[in-house]
């Protein structure tokens, strides 16, 4: 019997190729995962200093990301038609950036 | 037009080789690979049959998504220079062909075939409109083309992973009530690679030339786990 070849095609992610047409339903994983780290790090300096602006609006920012996205995952997981995922996708980044700016508005303008 | 092909054989380097065709009115994707082969190149692979979108032979990666050639008209692409690589996560064969073996042995591994219940029919007259069959409709549609594995970033990263249309096989195997492997499967589901290992990404369903939505199916499948762990 010969012998399969086994050369095997990956997306290389630091290639323009390996990103190109990459999917919303990615993107959504990508920016929740990615938000995730940024909390890492924005706690820490939130720790270090809580009433820095930039640091708590970027806080804000993330904690809605990082949240909303979450809402959206569990909304699939609990029977929500996967085709409306892009339509959850854009619904969470709406909803997450009305928040951040009635927020601003009522506690930091 | 400008097509820039993947060529690759065994023993060589990978290459991208450009081919300039004439674009004509209606002029698909698989239409420029067979007149570059005709015209410029006859050594370049590739794979088609049926030529009109039912056997999913010629799933490619074309501008960076998975399609089948034969369906994607090059004036769709929008796009001057357009990119064919083959499928991803498939062993290379030569050029633009791929080894769809690792489709079949996922499935066959995770208990993809159907298994008679004793005492019942293997082969059944089920009605369209009987509920059970309602039910898995959409899934069972499956040209078994492989481009949802070239998708699947989970494919990619865990070798284990059954991938979208095996899970896909399965989820209409657990709705088939004559079917006596549903305790067996449960079992090769739950394991920490299967069912669980899905990110949800939907890329799955995004490139599934038939309308499938193995995520959709994956999903389904997670939650009678949940309902069955729970009691």
């Amino acid at each position: 019997m010969p012998k399969r070849p086994r050369r095997v095609l990956r997306r290389r992610w630091a290639t323009t190729e390996g990103w190109r047409d990459t999917k919303a339903g990615m993107w959504a994983w990508v920016v929740q995962r990615g938000a995730a780290l940024g909390l890492l790090l924005v706690i820490v300096l939130h720790l270090h200093n809580p009433f820095w602006r930039p640091v708590q609006a970027m806080l804000l920012a993330l904690v809605l990301l990082h949240g909303l996205l979450g809402v959206r995952a569990i909304l699939l997981d609990f029977g929500l038609p996967v085709r409306w995922h892009r339509g959850l996708l854009v619904l969470a980044l709406a909803a997450g950036a009305a928040i951040f700016a009635a927020f601003w508005g009522w506690r930091w303008s | 037009m400008v097509l820039k092909v993947f060529r690759w054989s065994p023993g060589f380097r990978e290459r991208v080789q450009r081919f300039w065709v004439p674009a004509k009115e209606g002029m698909t994707v698989l239409d420029a690979l067979l007149d570059a082969q005709h015209r410029l190149d006859p050594t370049l692979a590739f794979r088609y049959a049926c030529r009109v979108g039912m056997c999913g032979s010629c799933g490619m990666v074309i501008n960076g998504r998975e399609r089948w050639a034969c369906r994607t008209v090059l004036k769709s692409l929008r796009s001057g220079i357009v990119t064919v690589r083959p499928l991803y996560h498939f062993p290379l064969i030569r050029d633009l062909v791929v080894d769809l073996a690792p489709l079949v042995e996922q499935t066959a591994r995770v208990g993809g075939a159907f298994m008679a219940a004793e005492g019942r029919p293997a082969f059944a007259r089920v009605g369209g409109d009987d509920p059970e069959r309602r039910q898995i409709d959409a899934a069972i549609e499956c040209i078994g083309c492989g481009m949802c594995m070239s998708a699947c970033t989970m494919v990619a990263n865990d070798p284990r992973f059954p991938g979208p249309a095996a899970l896909n096989r399965l989820f209409t195997l657990q709705q088939d009530s004559r079917d006596a492997g549903h305790a067996e499967r449960t079992a090769v589901m739950l394991s920490e690679d299967t069912l669980m290992r899905c990110h949800t990404q939907a890329n799955c369903t995004d490139v599934c030339p038939m309308g499938i939505s193995p995520t959709q199916s994956i999903l389904a499948l997670r939650r009678r786990a949940v309902r069955r762990l729970l009691g």
